[in-house]
């Protein structure tokens, strides 16, 4: 159901703000939410001033400094640091990305960074990605074969495997997924951007045995037809992927195939 | 733990996210196929009007040339303009075609530009052509 405002508990006061103590000339705000499940108080926005001319080039290396810094409560996932984990996925600048690849110069005035969009919070910028773990798991992201020699290589031409390209890169950072309106609304029945593209990079592997079951089971007007090609999921993905691509050739796999 | 569950806020969402050209463009393809539907409801009942008589007829005409009424038919004019052009976007789209971001930014601004410029020529072809 579409509910444009937030519930209750969910609505975001004023919260600390955290003055530099440094005397750095080159200051920037950045205002971060944060919820605190040991309270029972509203989710709110600390705004602290960040000395830049001693912080590396991208949005994780901001959070890193106020959690070394200048406030040690912070909570966010993390990882690699290099765009591979896809754990430090969260909304900055009012876009979707990964913190890690993100560059702050990029981001105009004030930083704002939220959790990911749509989500219920689990502390700070950690968001609960349970329910797209298991429509990921209703899939069934796994190659089925029916051979019965299974101790023979399965072999792939060059073109076949040309086809996975553009969508075996996902990280499963979720970015898009819940970058999506579509998503927002009816995340509990429409699979989204992210499960979708593997979806779809099963359904074209050619080593898989079961194509006619995958897109049967995919065909849904939830599942699958609840994308209305808004886009947010391809501007957002932080690997350049195109899952709004993937999600047109499922549709114009299940209009011209007979299934 | 239910109680937990409940306490958990949802993130903002709407609140916060950047518009981009491909969402408005989106949004606005929603809102005017609305607009689209009353409209069209609004000319049926406008021409059953007709068997009634032709001071119906008049009453309408009266207030459709008013500029109250003027502002109103532009605006359809441009909500039809728009919801066709905007269709035709998605049906290329739906042939899998114009996907790239800086292709759909591109025919995004057609489509909103390609709506004003369309209900300009359809206010000048009605002016110097159907009267």
């Amino acid at each position: 159901m579409v509910q444009i405002s937030l519930p209750q508990n969910s609505k975001v006061n004023k919260g600390k703000y955290f003055e530099d103590k440094t005397g750095s000339k080159n200051i920037r705000k950045v205002n971060v939410y944060r919820w605190d499940p040991s309270t029972e108080e509203n989710p709110r926005i600390d705004t602290y001033e960040v000395d830049m001319d001693n912080c590396p080039s991208k949005v994780l290396d901001i959070l890193n400094k106020i959690k070394n810094e200048i406030d040690p409560t912070l909570a966010y996932r993390r990882s690699c640091a290099h765009g591979v984990c896809g754990s430090c996925a969260m909304n900055m600048g009012g876009k979707n990305g990964l913190a890690c690849t993100k560059p702050h110069a990029e981001i105009d005035g004030d930083i704002d960074i939220y959790p990911l969009p749509h989500l219920k919070v689990k502390k700070d910028l950690i968001g609960d990605l349970d329910g797209l773990y298991k429509q990921y798991e209703s899939i069934e992201p796994w190659l089925k074969n029916n051979s019965s020699k299974e101790t023979t290589e399965i072999f792939q031409s060059k073109e076949d495997r040309a086809k996975l390209d553009g969508a075996y890169e996902c990280i499963m950072c979720a970015c898009c997924s819940t970058s999506c309106p579509s998503y927002w609304w009816n995340g509990d029945k429409y699979l989204g951007p992210a499960v979708l593209l593997q979806a779809y990079r099963w359904i074209v592997d050619s080593r898989d045995d079961e194509r006619k079951a995958r897109l049967k089971k995919v065909a849904d007007e939830l599942k699958l037809y609840r994308c209305h090609t808004i886009l947010n999921c391809t501007s957002a993905c932080p690997k350049g992927l195109n899952p709004a691509k993937a999600i047109a050739e499922i549709k114009k796999m299940l209009a011209t195939a007979n299934v | 733990m239910i109680f937990m569950e409940n306490k958990k806020p949802l993130s903002p969402h709407i609140q916060i996210y950047r518009w981009h050209i491909s969402s408005l463009v989106s949004i606005s393809h929603r809102i005017t196929g609305i607009i689209n539907i009353i409209s069209i409801c609004f000319i049926c009942l406008w021409s059953s009007l007709l068997i009634l008589g032709e001071s119906n007829y008049n009453t309408i005409n009266f207030f459709l040339s008013s500029i109250f009424g003027k502002f109103i038919t532009l605006g359809i004019v441009w909500s039809f303009s728009f919801q066709i052009l905007s269709e035709i976007r998605h049906l290329i789209m739906d042939m899998g075609y114009g996907f790239e971001l800086q292709t759909t930014k591109f025919t995004g601004l057609l489509v909103i530009f390609g709506s004003f410029i369309l209900t300009v020529a359809i206010y000048l072809i009605g002016k110097f052509f159907l009267i």
